[in-house]
């Protein structure tokens, strides 16, 4: 099922002195099974774009599709878009809110028309996958938790009702890096298994290794869209608009700069080393 | 957010938006005492003409202006409509069952739908062209002559400011816990009102906790920086009074005057 922006605009405020438009004429569209990278810089309306493309906006102009159906139409049936489509938001910690683990990661199945049994399991499902154990904390306050484990507890609510379409904003910002790499590997995992994921994020390295395709926006507008190697071997053309290609990247343009012919698509760290020691015969 | 709330700020750089704050502030009292003290229709009249006059200077476009006002027309009709049948039974055009309607209700109906509207947009002219830390300092300034019988008004207008200041991240916190649990599924345009109630505790429980944190975080910031309530030195000083200032202060107290004598 795809998701499909035809030339959608946004603007805040419109018709006052606040006005401000943060999307201009933008199309886009993500395929089923792809896991797309969103950079830009601050204000450069990622976060618009990803709430638009989640029905949380509605766009100024312009349309949004899912799986061909324009979702802001009167007769769009917006439940069957809620439990499709999974939002996880800047600090998602926020959202918590009831007195047990097991009934808030359960919010989102309270509509869904699935037994008792599906539920609990599903609730099960996701907090293991956030690498909790069910039994152990199902009863106890979310609240109780550290900054960290929160985090991953509300990610925990939003994976429960098995979105097909995960769209997060900058999820990473503030994990230390054990979490954050064990929350990119658990991202690995449900895209394999079939979600697409489309990610905001402003560390291209964690991009490169995962993303498949980049989509950049600059001031509104589309920046860049295309292949994650594609998209970062222009190394110096991001960097003149303020983004940064990664360190992997940049490693990659200081050996070639030495003279060392790696191609300029390296951008994952594996790849790097690979390149590297492919240099020496064993 | 969809609409922007009334009396929200409008910054400019007319005239009433250069005048000081304070006395903007004594002006809207004065005024308001001038418009409760009217008492025939030609002088609503030259107070509308004159509040058009302020909103033409300040150039606050005509639906900022209004808007306020406007929201209540509904309030407005039942004002009218209350008066005109019930307020004077002596010579009634007509009686039947307990509706009387009659010329004096009619007036005194306008009278006071007039002197309603004209303080809502007195105030809403002012909320439009004054800053809020503007607005809490010019009633810190006011309130400053307390400060001699012992009433901390400095802590007062430092709570003020710093409330009026998080109005729009509280605005736009709400928002984002709204989009977030609307993403999860939760429902707020249930039509049946327990449903409603019930939809509201997974927004206000994660709104009051972020406000309690943000309070404790801010406090934290504010006594690493050295601000004690218990050694206040410094005492603030305020710019003094423009020509412009003493002149819109002298005009609106003739005009009120004006009324109050009459």
């Amino acid at each position: 099922m795809p998701i499909e922006l035809r030339e959608v605009s946004y603007t805040y405020a419109p018709g006052t002195p606040y006005a401000a438009q943060a999307l201009k004429k933008i199309s886009l569209i993500v395929r089923d099974g792809e896991f797309v990278g969103i950079m830009g810089r601050t204000g450069c309306g990622k976060s618009t774009l990803i709430q638009l493309a989640a029905g949380l906006l509605t766009p100024s102009a312009g349309q949004v599709f899912l799986d061909g159906e324009d979702i802001n139409e009167r007769h769009f049936d917006r439940n069957r878009l809620r439990q499709k489509v999974g939002v996880v938001f800047q600090f998602p910690e926020i959202q918590l809110f009831e007195t047990t683990v097991e009934k808030d990661t359960a919010f989102g199945l309270k509509y869904l028309d699935w037994s008792g049994e599906k539920k609990q399991a599903a609730v099960r499902r996701a907090l293991e996958w956030m690498g909790f154990d069910f039994e152990a904390v199902r009863n106890r306050s979310p609240f109780g938790f550290s900054g960290g484990e929160k985090r991953r507890l509300a990610i925990a609510g939003v994976l429960a009702v098995m979105p097909k379409f995960l769209i997060l904003d900058e999820p990473t910002a503030g994990l230390d890096p054990l979490s954050r790499e064990a929350f990119l590997e658990l991202l690995r995992k449900l895209h394999q298994g079939g979600m697409t994921v489309l990610m905001i994020s402003h560390d291209a390295d964690a991009l490169a290794e995962y993303a498949g395709r980049i989509v950049i926006l600059k001031e509104g507008m589309l920046f860049r869209d295309g292949p994650a190697a594609e998209v970062f071997s222009d190394q110096e053309g991001l960097k003149e608009n303020g983004i940064s290609a990664g360190q992997v990247r940049e490693m990659t343009e200081r050996l070639r700069r030495r003279g060392w012919e790696i191609p300029c698509g390296t951008i994952r760290y594996g790849q790097l080393l690979e390149e590297i020691a492919g240099r020496w015969p064993r | 957010m969809k609409q922007l709330p009334v009396g929200l700020y409008q910054p400019g750089s007319s005239v009433i938006h250069r005048l000081d704050g304070s006395a903007k502030l004594l002006c809207l009292f004065i005024l308001l005492a001038g418009v409760v003290h009217t008492a025939s229709l030609p002088g609503y009249g030259i107070w509308a003409a004159f509040t058009v006059c302020l909103i033409r200077l300040a150039h606050i476009p005509p639906g900022t202006a209004f808007g306020s006002a406007a929201r209540l027309k509904w309030f407005f009709g039942v004002i009218l409509l209350m008066n005109l049948c019930f307020y004077g039974p002596e010579h009634p055009w007509m009686r039947w069952w307990i509706f009387c309607p009659s010329y004096e209700g009619l007036i005194q109906g306008i009278h006071v739908v007039a002197r309603v509207f004209l303080l809502l947009v007195l105030s809403n002219v002012l909320m439009v062209s004054t800053a809020p830390l503007a607005m809490t300092d010019a009633m810190e300034r006011l309130l400053s002559p307390l400060r001699l019988i012992g009433v901390p008004t400095d802590l007062a207008a430092m709570i003020l400011s710093v409330a009026v200041q998080f109005i729009p991240t509280f605005f736009e916190e709400t928002d984002n816990i709204r989009k977030a649990q609307t993403a999860r599924g939760a429902r707020f345009d249930s039509p049946k009102l327990w449903e409603k109630a019930k939809a509201v505790l997974p927004l206000l429980v994660p709104v009051f906790l972020a406000a309690f944190q943000r309070a404790d975080e801010l406090s934290l910031a504010m006594e690493a920086r050295g601000y004690r309530t218990d050694r206040r030195v410094w005492k603030k000083k305020y710019p003094p009074y423009q020509a412009a200032d003493w002149l819109a202060l002298l005009l609106c107290a003739a005009l009120a005057a004006a009324f109050i004598i009459i």
